[in-house]
């Protein structure tokens, strides 16, 4: 078994870091939304969903692939990809700001708790899930290959897949867009003004309605471009694929610290290895049982997570 | 096909038992208005709406062009009403349209249920009122298997067109390593009850040292890079999936992109229209299947075109099933059966011929004996006949 696992490591490697950055923007959308407003924003898988949705309405429908189209080449290709991309992060972004205005803003504002924003929540998440699932007539959906999925070098035994390849090197540039964005920007000075201390950050002037909804967009197209990644790797999706992601999303959060925005990217790459090396080890039936497993003797020695500590330092 | 559970559409559901048990008293209630015909209502119980639709719709339709062309045969004798059951494949949903299908009295025999989990639900009911079925594709063992927990428990009013996965195991493995040299064969199962019995049912017709290995994996699986990743250790060059094309279409993709040049197959889970439409042409190319079931227009092409032309739109999977069934119970209509009784002991006693020319003849449990699989090939984006595997 050992000599078989490392025949195929970096293969699985390679799959489990792809995998893995799938879960860390998907995360971000967690972890943003948290370190400001202290609530888990459980629609953000549907949010997630709704952007591979919008991934494969771009390549379907508006460039016209079919299951028996060629596969497109050289500019083209950067074309329909580069589009879909950004439609999946607007549509994901818009979404997310909107979740926020109806569902959440008003119970805000009244103080109305923990609770009911969490019920919020699950509520938007089901609306979100079923009214796809009506649109869809609960049937999975392909979206037709736009790339041809073919192996751009060899790293030891293992090929190296162009779509793999795309998905960590733009989750990086992403990643580190979104650090510059919360670190050197005075909207991302106001947001963890906000995160660190809502009231003191009203009395300094910050407008805490704009802030927040920034939070949700960013959340958003961070989970939209997760949604246009996964479709790009895994060509399929249906209305409920959120939960089953979103579950993965939410613990990588929590794994790597919940409301830190570092936590979220180390959470998230040990999740994606780790799920995919639990598989090969242990069959794929016992994947979940390991990953929540690690996650709790993670909890009992660092209850905060991996970065947890850090969090009044680098809170997004 | 077996059962597809899906927990998440019971609101929709009930609001469909609903319609279904009104239409089912409707009839109920209507009087047989002309004394001149004789009245005889029939069922049919399979999913109409939700995702397997499709299923239960091509069932349906193929019983309504066996009673049009009994109906033309036999001018103005009989009036032969159809009450429809929507079970959407659900057992939960099945218990919950078998009792008002159960109580209604004049209904002597139902063509159902499509999906073996349903047919297990309802199977209380309708045993307790002497209903007689005849499934066209609930192909689950234990349903007729005296050896299962509880011994069969479709006896005495169960009984079945299509051979069984007892029959689809074996059949798989042979057609799946048709023409391979040296076989190395890695089988996959997707935990249903399903996949799981399939593999089962496979394990011991799998000659020795042709075996490459074994995974189970939920079908909520949608990374398969550690299955795959066993696959190319066990060094297979033919990959079985026992579960549904929802899955099948996604594994096989991910499988082929990763270099797998090997053959790809699947059971009767698998074979759907909608497979194709799940993974580009080019990976699908080739993939081998197995079902019980027949296209008509491999039966004869004047039959699908006749079918086409009354029924408006082509016939679907396990439409001949959904025929023979039917004709079932009509030759027992004629035979002057019109108590769920006289139906019962006269389906018991049936032996005619299929629409393929093989006799029709339920053993003590339900089953049609010496039934065989058939084998099918993606070819161009398209599911095509390979004929009976052998």
């Amino acid at each position: 078994m050992i000599g078989n696992f490392l025949d195929q490591f970096w293969s699985l490697t390679f799959g489990g870091l792809s995998l893995g950055f799938i879960y860390i923007l998907i995360a971000l959308g967690y972890t943003m939304v948290y370190g400001v407003l202290r609530m888990i924003n459980f629609a953000n898988s549907e949010i997630f969903m709704v952007g591979t949705f919008a991934t494969i309405i771009v390549i379907r429908d508006l460039f016209k692939f079919t299951q028996a189209s060629e596969p497109a080449t050289g500019l083209r290709l950067w074309l329909v990809l580069a589009t879909a991309l950004i439609f999946s992060m607007l549509v994901s972004g818009a979404l997310s700001m909107l979740v926020e205005i109806v569902a959440y803003r008003r119970l805000r504002r009244m103080n109305s708790g923990v609770l009911a924003p969490l019920i919020s929540a699950i509520g938007v998440s089901m609306v979100l899930a079923e009214s796809v699932r009506i649109l869809t007539d609960s049937r999975p959906v392909a979206s037709p290959r736009a790339m041809e999925k073919k192996f751009i070098g060899q790293f030891f035994d293992a090929g190296i897949r162009i779509d793999n390849t795309i998905i960590v090197t733009s989750a990086l540039i992403l990643f580190a867009v979104l650090i510059t964005f919360v670190n050197r920007t005075r909207m991302g000075k106001a947001i963890r003004a906000v995160s660190m201390n809502p009231n003191a950050a009203r009395l300094m002037g910050i407008n805490i309605d704009g802030v927040v909804s920034a939070t949700f967009l960013v959340g958003g197209l961070m989970t939209g471009a997760a949604g246009f990644f996964y479709t790009l790797k895994y060509e399929n999706t249906a209305s409920n694929i959120g939960f089953e992601l979103g579950i993965a999303a939410f613990t990588a959060a929590i794994l790597g610290g919940i409301g830190n925005i570092k936590g979220a990217f180390y959470g998230g790459l040990a999740l994606g290895l780790l799920e995919t090396y639990a598989s090969f080890f242990l069959g794929t039936q016992w994947k979940a049982v390991t990953v929540f497993v690690v996650l709790v003797l993670v909890l009992y020695t660092r209850p905060n997570g991996l970065f947890g500590e850090a969090l009044t330092q680098t809170r997004a | 096909m077996n059962e597809r559970q899906q927990m998440k559409r019971q609101r929709l559901i009930s609001v469909a038992a609903v319609i279904a048990l009104a239409a089912g008293s409707a009839v109920a209630i209507a009087p047989a208005s002309n004394a001149a015909p004789k009245t005889i209502t029939l069922a049919f119980q399979g999913p109409l709406t939700g995702e397997e639709a499709s299923v239960g719709q091509d069932e349906l339709a193929g019983m309504k062009y066996a009673i049009k062309l009994f109906n033309a045969k036999n001018k103005g004798k009989y009036n032969i009403k159809v009450v429809e059951a929507d079970d959407q494949g659900d057992p939960a949903q099945s218990a919950k349209v078998a009792p008002g299908i159960a109580s209604n009295k004049k209904i002597i025999g139902l063509v159902g249920a499509a999906y073996s989990g349903a047919t297990i639900a309802a199977l209380p009911y309708y045993k307790q009122t002497l209903l007689p079925m005849i499934s066209p594709s609930a192909t689950r063992v234990s349903i007729t298997d005296p050896a299962a927990q509880g011994g069969a428990m479709g006896v005495p009013v169960f009984h079945r067109i299509p051979p069984t996965d007892k029959v689809q195991g074996p059949s798989l493995f042979k057609l799946a390593t048709n023409g391979v040299p040296s076989p190395k064969v890695f089988v996959v199962d997707d935990q249903s009850a399903y996949g799981v019995g399939l593999v089962d049912y496979m394990k011991p017709s799998i000659p020795a040292g042709q075996s490459a290995g074994f995974d189970s994996v939920s079908d909520k699986t949608t990374d398969w890079s550690a299955t795959i990743s066993k696959i190319k250790t066990a060094g297979a060059n033919v990959v079985i999936y026992t579960g549904y094309f929802p899955q099948a279409a996604p594994f096989f993709k991910q499988l082929r992109d990763s270099g797998y040049k090997g053959i790809l197959a699947g059971g009767d889970g698998v074979l759907s229209p909608t497979f194709v439409t799940l993974a580009p042409a080019s990976v699908l190319e080739g993939v081998r299947l197995t079902a019980g079931t027949v296209p008509l227009a491999e039966i004869s092409a004047k039959l699908e075109a006749d079918f086409k032309k009354k029924m408006g739109k082509s016939s679907g999977v396990y439409a001949a099933e959904a025929i023979d069934a039917t004709n079932v119970f009509l030759s027992c209509v004629t035979k002057g059966a019109s108590t769920r009784e006289a139906m019962l002991k006269c389906v018991k006693a049936y032996k005619g011929k299929s629409l393929t020319g093989a006799t029709i003849k339920f053993d003590a449990f339900g089953d049609v004996a010496g039934g065989g699989m058939n084998g099918f090939e993606v070819k161009g984006g398209v599911i095509t006949f390979t004929g009976p595997v052998k």
